[in-house]
């Protein structure tokens, strides 16, 4: 098992996280990913620090000396175009030369451009789940491009059939994001990512012209979504610390622990549980989801033993079957105050 | 405790930002309470700079905890908030934390986002 482990981005936060790693000899943690700096581009996710490139290398050594690689996260889904201009072309190149000196083991990218770009660098090109790979065709697609790793799509973490068809035809590692604590199928999901790909650009010459949103319409409707039907929670495709084996036994061993805008002690929370292959507690606590879900709902984690036999073999016709729906009843409880 | 505590709180917080460090604007002041439990005051910061936050944290941070306690609060985390990625401290806050919160927001040894700018806080 390799374990790719989220970080906030300031420098103090690598330290904490680093230490209780050697401390605690969380030996399967094999690499931090960050976000890069706003300046040049947004992030699928809310990016809470502008790292410059001279921090990125001082951290990079920082965890090498660990013996940990730093990955940094490139991954806007809408780049507005810009990458195709003369003028993001050569800043797009001058940013990889650079991390490239900073000594950066990887970078993850979800436009499929920047992967061919990467290609001149020794950098490991990693592709982000917001590139949405969730077949054997877009797998290989994503490899000819010149991939070597890549991030599948969330959606078919529970889909064994998939991800054992594009584990066979693809010569790339496969990483699964193991606390995903998104909506399954989410209608949101693709405005949500160009949304944050704009916002968090706050510096860079994509922000030109960005619109002063009045609120974030896809974080507010999901949570009200999953608060009307609690079983959203449930059929979100998240992977329990004691499940880790069912991937092992199809050679999936790399597993992402998603949450970079979250807090060092939920991320160190979420990292023993995971290094650990188990947890005792709220599984929403360590799941990448809005906070406010843990306020009012309790996922038993033990409560779920078993239920992951019965996901690898589902078809996804929910109106059909009402696994799910019967298992929130017997596992999610409303936390009262 | 009537609602003219939380405009004159804010009043404050605008009066003392503007004695420090000069054209500082608080557009809205919030006094809330949390499901998890825990419990706060906070305020929107126009003007004010992440500089200018760690050179006055310690007046700041008594000012802060100074109006919590004025509403009953037992601040124990009282921090303030930059936009991401940048140097802009957008808010105030003097937090009485939940056990939960305590153990996500003071229990590790540096900041707990890089957003956050810690003036005080209670393990």
């Amino acid at each position: 098992m390799r374990l790719m482990i989220p970080h906030p981005g300031h420098f103090d936060a690598l330290k904490e996280i680093l230490r209780v790693v050697e401390n605690e000899n969380l030996k399967d943690v094999h690499e931090v990913f960050m976000s890069g700096p706003p300046e040049i581009m947004g992030s699928g996710r809310a990016a809470l620090h502008a790292a410059l490139i001279s921090e990125i290398k001082e951290q990079t050594a920082f965890a090498h000396q660990y013996d940990i690689r730093m990955n940094i996260i490139v991954n806007p889904s809408c780049l507005g175009g810009y990458h195709l201009t003369y003028a993001g072309y050569n800043m797009l190149r001058w940013y990889f030369n650079e991390l490239n000196r900073a000594e950066v083991d990887a970078v993850t990218v979800a436009e499929p451009y920047l992967v061919e770009m990467l290609r001149e660098y020794p950098m490991e090109i990693v592709v982000s789940c917001v590139s949405h790979v969730d077949s054997p065709q877009k797998a290989v697609f994503y490899e000819m491009l010149g991939a070597d790793a890549i991030t599948v799509d969330t959606n078919i973490n529970r889909d064994f059939d998939v991800l054992r068809a594009i584990k066979r035809v693809s010569h790339c590692r496969i990483r699964v994001i193991v606390n995903e604590g998104c909506i399954y199928k989410c209608p949101f999901r693709y405005a949500h990512f160009n949304l944050f790909s704009h916002v968090t650009a706050s510096r860079s010459p994509l922000a030109e012209g960005r619109p002063d949103i009045f609120s974030d319409y896809y974080f507010d409707r999901c949570i009200s979504l999953r608060v009307r039907d609690p079983s959203q929670i449930i059929k979100s495709p998240w992977i329990r610390p004691e499940d880790l084996n069912h991937y092992e036994e199809i050679g999936i061993e790399d597993f992402k622990i998603a949450g970079r805008a979250n807090t060092v002690a939920w991320i160190l929370n979420a990292v023993r549980a995971y290094a650990s292959r188990e947890y005792d507690g709220n599984l929403i606590e360590i799941l990448d989801c809005p906070a406010e879900l843990k306020y009012i709902f309790y996922v038993d984690n033990n409560a779920l033993e078993g239920c992951m036999e019965k996901w690898k073999k589902c078809n996804k016709m929910c109106n059909e079957c009402g696994y799910c729906a019967d298992i929130t009843k017997k596992v999610l409880k409303l936390i009262e105050k | 405790m009537e609602k003219e505590d939380i405009n004159a709180g804010r009043r404050r917080v605008e009066n003392e930002l503007r004695s420090l460090v000069g054209s500082i604007f608080v557009p809205e002041a919030k006094l809330f309470a949390m499901r998890c439990g825990c419990y706060g005051f906070y305020a929107d910061i126009r003007g004010l700079r992440a500089d200018d936050v760690e050179a006055f944290s310690e007046k700041i941070k008594e000012v802060m905890r100074r109006i919590g306690e004025d509403m009953g609060l037992r601040a124990d985390f009282i921090y303030a908030r930059k936009l991401p990625g940048s140097e802009e401290v957008v808010a105030l806050t003097a937090r009485e934390l939940c056990d939960s919160c305590r153990r996500e927001l003071a229990s590790s040894k540096s900041s707990p986002r890089p957003d956050i700018i810690v003036l005080k806080k209670r393990r």
